[in-house]
């Protein structure tokens, strides 16, 4: 195709988009719906795979061993535990250790000092914190501990707590997925429909055109051009009104869930930069609209 | 130029035309009479490919039809004006971008259209009316534009159909002068009518068809049904 065919073929498209504006106007707006719910399931998809992921890195068994419970007895139990093949590693701290850090952390505070001062020994316990290699392994651990041989030296081992959380998480990221992929699929196919029946219109409003172009000789593809020139443009319009109302729901969201999940979203996932964003927009919407344009196209321009 | 081969068409079952053995020569200009239903437009709209023939051969400058690609029927189109009874024209486009739109399709620049739309409008006599919409113009008028839009490409050959039906008989004759004038440029002129005092007047080769076929064929005809 010649640049003067391309460029008549997307004046023609573009006579076409503002002809029946209401009608262009709700082709738009169907792919408006079908990327914001597209977006908004990618960005509640990717927020709680972070918080997964934080939370996961997070997780630790953390054994508090009894006051009177020697250190060669605490080490001994450690290298026991590090033979298992589910652990990753094991963190030993001691309870001078502990104390020490507790101490540095609570600097300058005068009541904590002066309690601690009032206390005839350490009240903190040595603790172990193992990492399992994965999130799955530390049931495993977890019953490991469980066994009477340890019950002499624990104190507490604390994990189900967190493992409540994790399952919740995980729980609330399938069902994003699931009703998110459920909707926009739902909706593209209303979007096809819409784009597929606006082209149609057009094709109907121009046929006396379309006739006469095959008459006087014009190549198919000189005649089809148009309507997909439009589609095309619906397209580009939809991303367009799309990311400019993402802009603010992820200035306003972003640093809100960084504050609340302790982390920098932009730095873990480039699923937040927006022109990532839009070209999945717009990828997705050139998609949708190019292939109801080419089933119109194929279904009513006879040529 | 045009050469039929024992032609056939069929419309569900239906012969629209049977048999059809012709030739038509560059420069022609041949009256293709008969009623409603002889097989006129069928005949037609085979020369440029709007309907295909069920068997036998239509050879254009030697070149078979069928056998011609989706992509090249365009380009055969080029080579064929086409005229119609209702006229076809865009309602909203003036008679200059009537034209000028028929050249666009077929390629043509900008500054292309601009000088030659004038040239052939003033051809077909509607200098005047370049920046005309159809709804200003009378049924004549309407009728040369659409010749004119025609004409755009150079076409060799000019297919009339009808192209008097809905007009009166002094307009009808100014349509049948410009007809003549085209083809005394060199434009080969394949006219169907089946208004009688027309044909009479032509004094040219006249084929008649009935239900189908080809009854007569005559060097310089009259109207004889």
């Amino acid at each position: 195709m010649g640049s003067l065919a391309l460029y008549r073929a997307i004046k023609s498209g573009w006579i076409n988009f503002w002809r029946n504006f209401w009608l262009s106007a709700a082709a738009t707006l169907v792919m408006v719906i079908t990327l914001s719910i597209l977006t908004l399931t990618l960005i509640t998809f990717n927020v709680t795979n972070v918080a997964v992921k934080n939370i996961q890195e997070r997780v630790d068994i953390s054994v508090y061993f009894k006051g009177k419970v020697a250190e060669p007895q605490i080490l001994n139990i450690k290298s026991h535990l590090e033979a298992m093949p589910e652990v990753a590693s094991i963190n030993y701290i001691s309870a001078d250790k502990a104390l020490s850090d507790f101490r540095a952390k609570h600097a300058g505070n005068a009541l904590i000092e002066e309690s601690l001062a009032q206390l005839p020994d350490n009240p903190l316990p040595a603790t172990l914190q193992i990492k399992a290699k994965s999130l799955d392994q530390y049931p495993a651990i977890a019953t490991e501990l469980a066994k009477p041989d340890y019950q002499t030296y624990v104190q507490k081992v604390n994990f189900e707590d967190n493992r409540t959380v994790i399952e919740r998480l995980s729980r609330v990221l399938n069902t994003v997925k699931k009703l998110g992929v459920g909707m926009a699929i739902i909706f593209s196919f209303i979007a096809v429909l819409v784009i597929f029946n606006t082209i149609r219109l057009t094709i109907y409003n121009r046929r006396e055109e379309v006739e006469i172009m095959k008459l006087v000789g014009a190549t198919n593809w000189y005649i089809r051009w148009p309507f997909i020139v439009e589609s095309i443009l619906y397209g580009i319009a939809a991303s367009i009104i799309t990311i400019l109302m993402t802009i603010p729901i992820l200035n306003y969201l972003l640093p809100r869930l960084n504050l609340y999940l302790g982390t920098m979203l932009n730095d873990q996932t480039s699923a937040f930069s927006l022109s990532h964003i839009f070209l999945l927009q717009l990828g997705i919407a050139l998609l949708l609209g190019i292939i109801s344009s080419t089933i119109a196209i194929r279904r009513y321009l006879r040529v | 130029m045009i050469r039929f081969e024992n032609v056939t068409k069929l419309y569900k079952d239906k012969k629209a035309l049977e048999d059809i053995n012709l030739e038509i020569n560059h420069g022609e200009f041949v009256s293709l009479v008969g009623q409603s239903g002889a097989g006129k437009s069928t005949l037609l709209k085979l020369i440029f490919a709007e309907e295909k023939l069920d068997s036998g051969r239509i050879l254009i400058d030697e070149v078979d039809i069928a056998s011609l690609s989706e992509t090249e029927i365009p380009y055969l189109r080029r080579k064929i004006g086409v005229v119609f009874q209702d006229i076809k024209l865009l309602p909203k486009k003036t008679a200059f971008e009537n034209v000028g739109f028929a050249m666009e399709v077929a390629g043509y620049a900008r500054e292309k259209i601009e000088r030659d739309v004038p040239r052939i409008l003033e051809i077909v006599g509607l200098k005047d009316k370049i920046m005309n919409f159809p709804a200003e113009m009378s049924g004549g008028e309407k009728q040369r534009v659409a010749i004119a839009r025609a004409l755009a490409h150079k076409p060799v050959l000019l297919i009339a159909d009808e192209p008097t039906g809905n007009l009166d008989e002094i307009n009808s004759y100014e349509i049948l002068d410009l007809l003549h004038k085209i083809n005394n440029l060199g434009t080969t002129v394949i006219l169907a009518t089946h208004a009688r005092d027309l044909v009479n007047k032509i004094q040219k080769r006249v084929v008649t068809m009935e239900t189908g076929r080809v009854a007569y064929d005559q060097a310089k005809g009259h109207y004889k049904l």
